[in-house]
């Protein structure tokens, strides 16, 4: 670094007066390299989602064209009214809106589930003495990390034995189970730090394991609901395995329907349409994100360290 | 009393999680891994053969497709720890700038929302050779310019590897960034005054002490890679041949289009193995940082 003896020679006002302007300088510099680079990255990260919009409004003469930046010559939405109607998945084309509404009914379900169980359990161990609080979180713990593939076979099997396999049930079921140690963790790591004493009065008060959740902690737990249930849409919404592992062939989301369309099906590709129907399957999350991006950034880091 | 239900009311509360952990996790593990010593294929079979309990193993690591497999793990765990690198890069930047920082979190982060089926498809997209990247490059001049990756076994993995860093770069950026932001604002104007070169100040002081934040990352992103599947449906459906499988794949593989219980169980159990590899540090660091902080808070 450039901690210029020579300045020491100037008079002492006229040394200040340099360094400042030579600091302002080289920040300004550097500052600038740094902009730029930053701007790079960022169009590295952006040039994907601006080729797909950009494809999925070109007519299919244009996208044979190969100019993969430009522009569309001429606006349509054909691609787009067909990802949604008539895209083939193979065995029928019925459009990826069958998969939209097979996603939104896995969605709802799953979140009730999920939430639900994980809010009371975080409340339980976070709150009342259990004597095995411990041993039961770390074991939690580690179910967090577990591959699915572990589990993927029986769970199969259960749910099948219970008449619930091929059915948006039977996904939402498998989702809840999936996501409870995480979902847990998340909860307890926040309901500890409401104070004791609160509960203790609340307690004194005659009031119930249920009354207090009811009355005093769902009322404290508007945050944390936002957090998770944004770590639960993305993930529900965006996951693939479990939908194409025990969706069968009726209850198909979203993303198996789309990669099915364009993975595995034979015969002619229709790139803009299949970006259109990758815009429709991304579009529901990335509003998700956009509008919520600060509590987004807490969900998936929750879900990532507080693990 | 009070006392008295204060104690019987979370029990019967906590009886779904128990449940749920006793029967979706700890027998659904238990029941895999004794799959995997038997001989079931399409429908589970009971039976051990006790002098050839490890034949589903014995066959697994026969298999080219699995020892594939377990190479290209490797292979993307060591790529897309760039996406960590990265990461760190801009997050010092970010940080450091402060200028537009809330834009270019926006911008970097976006993909995390986006699913690794679409952002598959995607990239699929971009590395198609008569219409992607390829042909555009092409048309600019650059004739001899190859991107067309996937078509290739040698270098199908590094577009896969590609991808991945596109998906998870905001992620490590956004934990880079928490990290930087907790070390105390004093190191920074300290450096400053006794002339710490930029260099010097991040490698010997800033990385160090973020050393935490850099094992959660490398876990994290270890645990990722092992679950690596839609991905690598997404972009090459594990071809061409079997040359971009993965030990998640491999599983998935066995079991859906193979029908072999048995096999599948015991790719599965590999992959619990690495898993629990991965993870052992993890409870550990965390239980030392845990002791550390509280030493530090007494």
């Amino acid at each position: 670094m450039s901690s210029d003896p020579e300045i020491a020679t100037f008079p002492a006002s006229l040394g200040a007066a340099a360094r400042s302007v030579r600091r302002r300088r080289r920040i300004r510099g550097s500052s600038i390299a740094v902009f730029v680079f930053l701007c790079m990255c960022a169009a590295f990260v952006a040039i994907p989602l601006y080729v797909v919009i950009v494809t999925s409004f070109k007519p299919i003469e244009e996208v044979t064209l190969g100019r993969i930046f430009a522009l569309p010559v001429h606006w349509t939405l054909t691609p787009w009214y067909k990802a949604w109607n008539t895209l083939c998945t193979g065995l029928s084309c019925d459009g990826i809106k069958v998969g939209f509404f097979n996603s939104l009914a896995i969605l709802f379900p799953s979140l009730v589930l999920s939430i639900g169980l994980s809010s009371v359990t975080g409340y339980a161990l976070a709150l009342w003495n259990v004597r095995w609080a411990g041993t039961f979180l770390f074991i939690l713990f580690i179910c967090a990390f577990v591959p699915f593939q572990i589990i993927m076979i029986p769970l199969i099997v259960l749910v099948s034995n219970i008449g619930l396999y091929g059915s948006v049930w039977g996904i939402a079921l498998v989702h809840a189970i999936l996501a409870m140690p995480l979902l847990t963790l998340i909860f307890r790591n926040f309901y500890k730090d409401i104070p004791r004493e609160l509960i203790n009065a609340a307690i004194m008060d005659s009031g119930n394991f249920w009354h207090i959740f009811r009355e005093i902690v769902l009322p404290m737990s508007a945050n944390i609901m936002i957090v998770v249930l944004i770590l639960m849409i993305t993930t529900v919404w965006n996951d693939y395995l479990v939908g194409l592992t025990f969706g069968g062939i009726s209850a198909a989301p979203m993303t198996v329907i789309l990669a099915n369309a364009v993975v595995t099906s034979r015969g002619e590709v229709i790139h803009n349409v299949n970006m259109a129907a990758a815009l429709l399957t991304a579009i529901p999350p990335l509003v998700v994100y956009f509008a919520l991006g600060r509590f987004f950034v807490q969900g998936i880091t929750a879900g990532a360290i507080k693990g | 009393m009070a006392v008295r239900w204060s104690r019987v009311a979370p029990q019967i509360a906590l009886t779904p999680a128990l449940v749920v952990t006793l029967v979706g996790f700890a027998w659904a593990i238990g029941w895999t891994i004794y799959m995997s010593f038997t001989r079931s294929r399409r429908f589970p079979d009971y039976t051990i053969d006790p002098a050839d309990w490890y034949a589903q193993y014995d066959r697994l690591f026969g298999n080219d497709a699995w020892t594939t497999s377990l190479r290209n793990l490797i292979v993307l765990a060591i790529g897309s720890a760039l996406a960590i690198v990265f990461g760190f890069i801009l997050a010092a930047m970010v940080e450091r700038e402060k200028f537009g920082e809330g834009v270019f979190r926006t911008i970097f982060l976006y993909p995390l929302a986006v699913s690794l089926i679409v952002t598959g498809l995607v990239w699929r997209w971009m590395f198609n050779p008569s219409l992607g990247i390829e042909a555009f490059l092409h048309q600019l001049g650059w004739t001899s310019a190859q991107f067309n990756w996937l078509a290739t076994p040698g270098t199908a993995m590094y577009g896969i590897i590609l991808a991945s860093i596109w998906h998870g770069m905001g992620f490590y950026m956004a934990l880079m960034l928490a990290g930087l932001k907790s070390i105390n604002t004093e190191i920074w104007s300290a450096a400053r005054l006794d002339g710490v070169g930029l260099w010097r100040l991040y490698t010997e002081i800033i990385i160090p002490m973020m050393k935490f934040t850099f094992l959660t990352c490398a876990i994290l992103l270890s645990l990722g890679v092992v679950k690596a599947y839609d991905i690598v449906v997404a972009m090459t459906n594990g071809g061409p041949g079997t040359s971009t499988w993965t030990p998640a794949y491999f599983a998935i593989n066995a079991y859906s289009t193979r029908s072999n219980i048995g096999f599948a169980s015991a790719a599965a159990t590999i992959m619990l193995l690495i898993t629990l590899a991965i993870f052992l540090p993890l409870v550990l660091i965390t239980a030392w940082h845990n002791r550390q902080g509280e030493a530090s808070r007494t």
